[in-house]
């Protein structure tokens, strides 16, 4: 999930991002997860816009999520036009014509294939393949990013933490 | 043709506990199992749109929970990609 935002990171000087908020997949009072318990992504399914307002700036807050960010009604009408919950991605073309749509999440939301589209469309970004770590020091090991956690928030996406 | 019943009812009884197993292997447990029928199943739509068709519109509320804007103000001279999904 959290290769939306690297995604964004290499091509937003290409396409435009645009996160839309819907109504929650795993509130505390309907289908709660333990993974959501785990890393305390625990709210109740909000009620009221200012409740799902409330979630969506303390979810952009908490992981500092870059992309442009939008939050459904409480009618739940981009949900409803577009079939998005839980997640879903599409990528709009600029005649307004949908040029890919992705499949119902969880089973079938694939950032890679947004990647693909767009790796077609203007080039693939090439990152480099994460360089092993050799045993080393505590010291040394806790000092390194992924060890301390540091670069877990900037992969994170809305319903990124259940999957 | 009570015998026909029985098979029947052992055929159906054995069909539903093999859709209950591999409806908690899927969910990863009978709760999950019952939290996928009863607040998953009811809201999962494959939809009508395909590739090629318009981009349908709607109403957004900004972050700062006041203002608003449209999907379709955001399409432009570049692909958009749409990302939907929740916090949990």
């Amino acid at each position: 999930m959290g290769d939306i935002v690297e995604i964004y990171n290499d091509y937003k000087e290409k396409a435009d991002f645009l996160t839309v908020y819907v109504r929650e997949a795993h509130p505390t009072d309907e289908w709660q997860m333990k993974s959501n318990v785990k890393d305390d992504v625990c709210y109740a399914q909000p009620k009221t816009l200012e409740q799902r307002v409330a979630i969506a700036k303390d979810f952009t807050s908490r992981y500092k999520f870059p992309l442009p960010f939008g939050i459904d009604d409480m009618s739940n009408a981009a949900d409803s036009v577009y079939s998005a919950w839980p997640e879903r991605l599409y990528i709009i073309d600029e005649t307004g014509h949908l040029a890919y749509r992705g499949g119902m999440g969880p089973f079938h939301y694939k950032p890679a294939e947004v990647r693909d589209w767009l790796a077609a469309k203007y080039g693939a970004v090439k990152h480099e393949a994460p360089v092993a770590v050799a045993p080393a020091s505590s010291a040394t090991a806790s000092a390194s990013p992924s060890a301390t956690g540091a670069s877990a928030p900037s992969g994170q996406a809305p319903g990124g933490s259940t999957k | 043709m009570k015998r026909l019943l029985k098979w029947i009812g052992g055929v159906l009884a054995v069909l539903a506990l093999v859709a209950f197993g591999v409806l908690c292997y899927m969910a990863g447990s009978p709760k999950d199992a019952y939290g996928m029928v009863r607040y998953a199943l009811p809201h999962m739509h494959s939809g009508t749109l395909k590739v090629g068709s318009d981009a349908p519109d709607a109403r957004l509320v900004a972050l700062d929970g006041v203002n608003h804007f449209h999907i379709r103000e955001r399409i432009g001279a570049r692909p958009l990609v749409l990302v939907f999904g929740s916090f949990t």
